[in-house]
């Protein structure tokens, strides 16, 4: 009797609770609509529309979408939103600002991608990633007709009108994800000119020494397979990511360039070995910049307050040394970075979300941003601008970026690239050939693991 | 007294005092800090270069980092809420396990003590989806029911007192003409103060010191929703760091001190009703 | 009265006694296996007929609508891909009837739950429904509803206590817990992830790959459970015990009549335990990291270059948390720091009611102070505490925190194959599992570890009670 009655009870309670989530499966209209009937979902999306026309069909219906920008961003991003909304006056929009991390945003839309905003802004690091998990909307097919109607361009015109290098970023077999919005996302050297000169600023060597004679440092992240690549990178070396989630390295052969990784592993040890040079924890950069432990660093131009105000008035910045590899001088390369405005491929309102995000990163938008935070833009007109090109720090990034790769690695490139700098830093490899190409070994063996 | 015990007595208080002071070191370096007019962390020295309260003052002030007087608020109804069904399960469990008796009894205990073996992280992507399912993400009474609906499992310590009350006085009870119900709330109950004390203070506790849970659940992005946890984890940000630091040590110090005081009122009726508990073993 | 039935008790009994039931019970309990409230109504019952009917009714409707709809597909987990079409007449995507492989799980898990319950009142009601044709023939009162509810107040306020209770520990707690168990024999990782990519079973695939050793660099899994696992055994001993004996030895040190100010000194080590542990870990994280202050105070003083030149360092800072040998003991100082408050705060209240007179005839036979804290104040301390010592041992090897907080984003791992398994040196299992949910999704391996943890805690559990009953010395104590 009592056992029957706790499971009764019990019983009634989840059946109450069921129906309530069956009934909760019918929020259509709602942008973190629960998952659980797509039928029903589909039912009502398609239920109870206006006859089909192509523009002015959802005149009368709130179309509500979700927007993540940057913490940044935000007080820009209201203001934009604003602006779109006057310039479609026949629709109804109820748009919510929300605040995720450019450089964090994969992680939380890979935890429930349906919940994820509709247009979140990200770092091009995190495309492939996106992609694979088909959280990115392909701005390709139908969209071109809907940025015909609404905005008046074609997406061949989206191409155009960014730089070929943000747009190499965004784009994957062909096919356009997400929508350029800023460049300059890559890393060069920052420097303070009144104790290392512009000519010493031009090598590893002669920077280091310039550092230690004026009782500082050169800093840099070596534990990230983002930094640390940029030394392989400019040897010549590769990476490239396969169809099916893996990475391909060649590291531990000998690049196109004729140089091993051996040597170019042991120029890395020669210059973290070096005692003017600093091994920053990643992330840790700015603080130290701000700490006033270095006096020359590589960043981004997201570190360009931070190292004004450190610098002071021997603030400048420029493309990243060469290094010593073999007896020549070799320009060290970087991954290309870009910041992208991206739609979510489970939108409800996919193409007005696409008109936002187009809206966003448009070139109006992107001077607005640089003006607000000195974004680099990535609209070709709105860099050609003096004020942009007076900026040190993009001027740098642009430098710095006809080096550049476009990232392709999979998801088993990061770990092993983090120990391996990791090693690098704590000098806890022995500096003979041998050790060097079982550590090199082992790095290309965890990078090209199969993906899971 | 002689010199000799004179030179012990002193000697304990130093070593006492030493102690003490050491163990307080991290929390002077986070006073300290709060009081720093850098922004950033400090790196270079143990005390700031220069001391300034504006910091205090920017937190109370709200920006779109940083709302923490929302959070605080946001927190503090989240706790009493939690830690009014958190209190009502724990002792009702309690009661039940400890005085009455009943065929299940000592399965569901055993029951208990396997499910508390589990990580609690392990299940956190299910109970992620599970609050989804029924669109209580991103809602504080989603947090509420995270924290509160499974703290019936944590009835030891409150059933450890209950099984020190003597059983006369619940036979007096019956003879009285009082069902378990009215035994329940009008004799056990009372004589619990010291117990209720410690349960509903611990569990008004849980909100304020997680972040793991409210992370997850509070994940839209909608700032003004975040705890004092969240909000304060999400500080130190590595974009954000350089500016937020001090105001991250401000936070931290404004949250201690009802946490403080809470504790220390805790204290007098925790060594109570461990006391008792532990008596019987 | 209620057990006329059978005096075996538990599942056995609860078998039993529903073939008993079936097998003597007159029409109206037979028809009970159809209709639910059949039995209740000859019994003129009809409040609690009403009542049965509407939850049969409720199990067949849940059964209909909702778990009809995923049950079927558990088996496969789903087949049926998310494509999209765009609709440019609404400017909206349409999606197909896809299959998002985790719901199907998920509400399947659910659905056999809710079964469960449903079997378990169906049979359980039979039994009643017999239960009241004996007592009709017996000629004995059969209760009113009104009588049957006043006894949820009564004989049966258990159930009305624990109702509350039991359905939000069986939601939040028992079902995650299954459900993740599911997980661990699935796919679910980041190249299987729901809405848009589905996963399916594979049997004990994971379990292969977590415990085939070798340091194979791509085998990182078997690998680097068998470190992880090792370190979270020897943290939680390090831990417990430390904080333990520092918790004894500080109340004692508190305790003792030479000390002035007992309650000020003991309200200063309270302040360290009410500081949040996020925000009092990530300031200790930020003190010792390889930048921060305690390492620019040792370079100021020349300790870090004397480390330098004695060799026990190759690097310009000392690595208090990010090398491994230096990490590991630096976090078990740090839980020193942060569980000996605590810790003195229980040993406080236990001496307390350490028998005086058993002090005072040692000090009598003139005992000093250590053999006094050795052969009484410790055998008695592990007496009471000895469960506590078990449950505290197990509460550490799931102590995220600490780790977590302490290590996050300063500790990088130079050993390749541990990194390709995503896991470090100072990783508890409980915060691999963590990393691989949250940065890598990898669900699969997380779960099978959270299974591992659990079958470790376990059997310490299980080994440590026995070990203890064993050596009982309750009479000493009374």
């Amino acid at each position: 009797m009592k056992m029957k009655k706790i499971l009764a009870l019990v019983l009634a309670a989840v059946m109450a609770l069921a129906l309530v989530a069956c009934g909760g499966g019918n929020n259509a209209g709602n942008p973190g609509a629960t998952p659980g009937n797509n039928t029903q979902k589909d039912d009502n999306a398609n239920a109870g529309e206006p006859s089909p026309d192509a523009g002015g069909s959802t005149a009368g219906e709130t179309i509500s979408l979700t927007l993540w920008g940057a913490e940044e961003d935000q007080s820009l991003l209201v203001d934009l939103v604003e602006k779109f909304k006057a310039a479609y006056p026949d629709q109804t929009f109820d748009i919510k600002v929300g605040v995720e991390s450019e450089s964090t945003a994969k992680d939380t839309i890979l935890t429930d991608i349906e919940a994820a905003a509709d247009v979140f802004a990200f770092a091009n690091d995190q495309i492939d990633d996106l992609i694979a998990a088909g959280a990115l909307l392909p701005i390709t097919g139908d969209m071109d007709a809907v940025l015909q109607n609404y905005a008046g361009k074609t997406i061949a015109d989206i191409q155009s009108a960014n730089s070929a290098a943000t747009v190499a970023t965004a784009t994957r077999n062909d096919t356009l994800y997400a929508f350029p919005m800023g460049g300059g996302n890559n890393y060069f050297l920052y420097y303070d000119s009144t104790r290392v000169s512009a000519e010493q600023a031009q090598s590893w060597d002669t920077l280091l020494e310039a550092a230690q004679a004026a009782g500082s440092k050169v800093g840099m992240t070596l534990n990230s397979g983002w930094y640390n690549a940029s030394f392989f990178l400019g040897a010549g070396f590769t990476t490239a990511l396969n169809a099916d989630g893996s990475t391909s390295v060649d590291w531990n052969g000998t690049s196109a360039s004729g140089v091993t990784g051996v040597q170019v592993v042991q120029a890395m040890q020669n210059i973290a070995g070096h005692p003017g040079f600093l091994a920053i924890a990643d992330g840790d950069i700015s603080n130290q910049i701000a700490s006033g432990n270095v006096c020359a660093v590589i960043s981004g131009t997201w570190d360009a307050d931070p190292a004004q105000t450190a610098f002071g008035e021997g603030y400048a910045a420029t493309k990243l040394p060469t290094f010593t590899c073999n007896g020549q001088q070799v320009q060290q390369g970087c991954f290309s970075g870009s910041k992208l405005m991206g739609v979510n491929a489970y939108a409800e309102n996919a193409g007005w979300a696409v008109l936002l995000a187009e809206f966003l990163t448009n070139e109006e938008s992107q001077v607005a941003r640089f003006n607000a935070r000195q974004l680099a833009p990535a609209n070709v007109n709105a860099a050609a601008d003096p004020s942009v090109e007076a900026n040190i720090a993009i001027a740098a990034s642009a430098m710095q970026d006809a080096y550049g790769v476009v990232q392709s690695v999979g998801g088993k490139y990061w770990d092993p690239a983090k120990s391996f700098g990791e090693q690098i830093a704590q000098g806890a490899i022995a500096s003979d050939d041998a050790s060097i190409q079982t550590a090199l070994d082992e790095l290309v063996a965890g990078i090209t693991a199969p993906a899971n | 007294m002689s010199g000799k015990k004179i030179a012990r007595k002193v000697l304990f208080n130093v070593l006492i005092a030493a102690l003490a002071i050491f163990w307080l070191i991290p929390i002077v370096w986070l006073v300290c800090t709060s009081f720093s007019a850098y922004s950033g962390m400090n790196t270079s020295t143990f005390f700031p270069a220069q001391w300034s309260a504006e910091h205090y003052l920017k937190l109370l002030q709200s920006d779109t980092v940083n709302q923490f007087t929302t959070w605080f608020w946001n927190t503090f109804k989240i706790a009493c809420v939690t830690c009014l069904v958190s209190t009502f399960f724990v002792l009702m469990v309690a009661y039940a396990m400890s005085v009455m008796r009943f065929k299940m009894r000592k399965p569901l205990m055993n029951f208990a003590v396997i499910l508390n073996l589990f990580p609690g992280m392990l299940a956190m992507i299910a109970v992620y989806f599970t609050l989804k399912t029924f669109n209580l993400t991103n809602s504080h009474i989603g947090l509420i029911m995270v924290y509160s609906a499974s703290s019936g499992l944590g009835y030891l310590i409150a059933k450890g007192f209950f099984d020190t009350v003597p059983r006369s006085l619940c036979e007096a009870a019956r003879l009285d003409g009082c069902n378990e119900a009215l035994t329940f709330v009008n004799v056990v109950l009372p004589m619990s103060k010291p117990i209720i004390v410690y349960t509903v203070i611990s569990s008004f506790l849980t909100p304020w010191m997680d972040f793991v849970y409210s992370k997850m659940i509070l994940n839209a992005g909608i700032s003004e929703n975040y705890t004092v946890a969240v909000g304060l984890y999400r500080m130190l940000d590595r974009s954000l760091i350089n500016t937020y630091f001090t105001q991250f040590c401000c936070g931290g110090v404004l949250v201690s001190i009802p946490i403080s005081i809470l504790y220390i009122i805790m204290q007098k009726f925790y060594v109570e009703g461990i006391t008792s508990g532990a008596v019987k073993g | 009265m209620e057990d006329i039935l059978s005096a075996k008790s538990g599942i056995g009994g609860f078998f039993s006694n529903f073939g008993t039931a079936l097998a003597r019970g007159d029409w109206s309990v037979k028809l009970s296996l159809l209709w639910w409230g059949a039995g209740y109504a000859r019994r003129r019952q009809f409040a609690k007929a009403l009542l049965m009917t509407l939850v049969e009714a409720g199990v067949a409707a849940f059964t209909l609508l909702f778990a009809m709809q995923y049950v079927p597909k558990f088996g496969t987990l789903g087949t049926v891909q998310a494509e999209q079409v765009f609709n440019i007449a609404t400017m909206k995507t349409e999606w197909n009837d896809y299959d998002n492989s985790f719901l199907i799980l998920l509400f399947s898990l659910f659905s056999f739950v809710v079964w469960f319950a449903a079997a378990a009142v169906w049979m359980r009601n039979v039994v009643n429904v017999y239960r009241l044709q004996l007592q009709a023939e017996a000629g004995r009162h059969v209760n009113t509803f009104a009588e049957d509810l006043r006894s949820y107040l009564d004989e049966k306020f258990h159930i009305t206590l624990l109702a509350l209770p039991a359905l939000g520990v069986a939601v939040f707690t028992v079902i995650p817990i299954l459900l993740l168990i599911l997980v661990a024999f699935t796919n679910y990782d980041q190249q299987h992830m729901p809405p848009t990519n589905l996963f399916s079973w594979v049997g004990i695939n994971n379990f292969v790959t977590l415990f085939s050793g070798g340091s194979s660099v791509t085998l990182g899994f078997g690998y680097a459970f068998v470190r992880v696992l090792g370190w979270t055994l020897v943290w939680s001993l390090f831990a417990t015990f430390t904080t333990y004996i520092g918790g004894i030895l500080m109340s004692l040190l508190l305790n003792n009549k030479m000390v002035r100010w007992p309650k000020l000194w003991r309200t200063m080590f309270m302040v360290t335990i009410a500081v949040p542990q996020f925000v009092s870990l990530l300031l200790m994280r930020n003190f010792f990291s390889n930048g921060g202050i305690a390492n620019t105070i040792c370079a100021n003083i020349g300790l870090t270059g004397f480390l330098r030149d004695i060799g026990a360092i190759s690097t310009a800072y000392i690595p208090f948390l990010s090398a491994p040998g230096w990490a590991h003991v630096m976090i078990i100082l740090i839980n020193i720091w942060i569980g000996v408050p605590y810790q003195m705060l229980i040993a406080t209240g236990v001496l307390m009611n350490l028998p005086g007179d058993q002090l005072e005839s040692a000090r009598i036979d003139g005992a000093n102070p250590y053999q006094t804290f050795r052969h009484i104040t410790m055998p008695y301390m592990l007496f009471v505490t000895g469960p506590a010592l078990v449950t505290d041992f197990v509460k550490n090897m799931n102590n995220f925190n600490v780790i977590y907080l302490l290590t996050q984003d300063v500790y990088t791992t130079t050993n390749q194959v541990m990194a390709n398994a995503q896991a470090r040196e100072v990783d508890l299992l409980v915060t691999w599992l963590f990393t691989l949910t949250q940065d890598y999704y990898n669900y699969k391996m997380a779960s099978v570890i959270g299974i591992m943890v659990f079958v470790v805690c376990a059997v310490i559990t299980l080994v440590a009670f026995n070990f203890m009953i064993r050596g009982d010395k309750e009479e000493g104590y009374q």
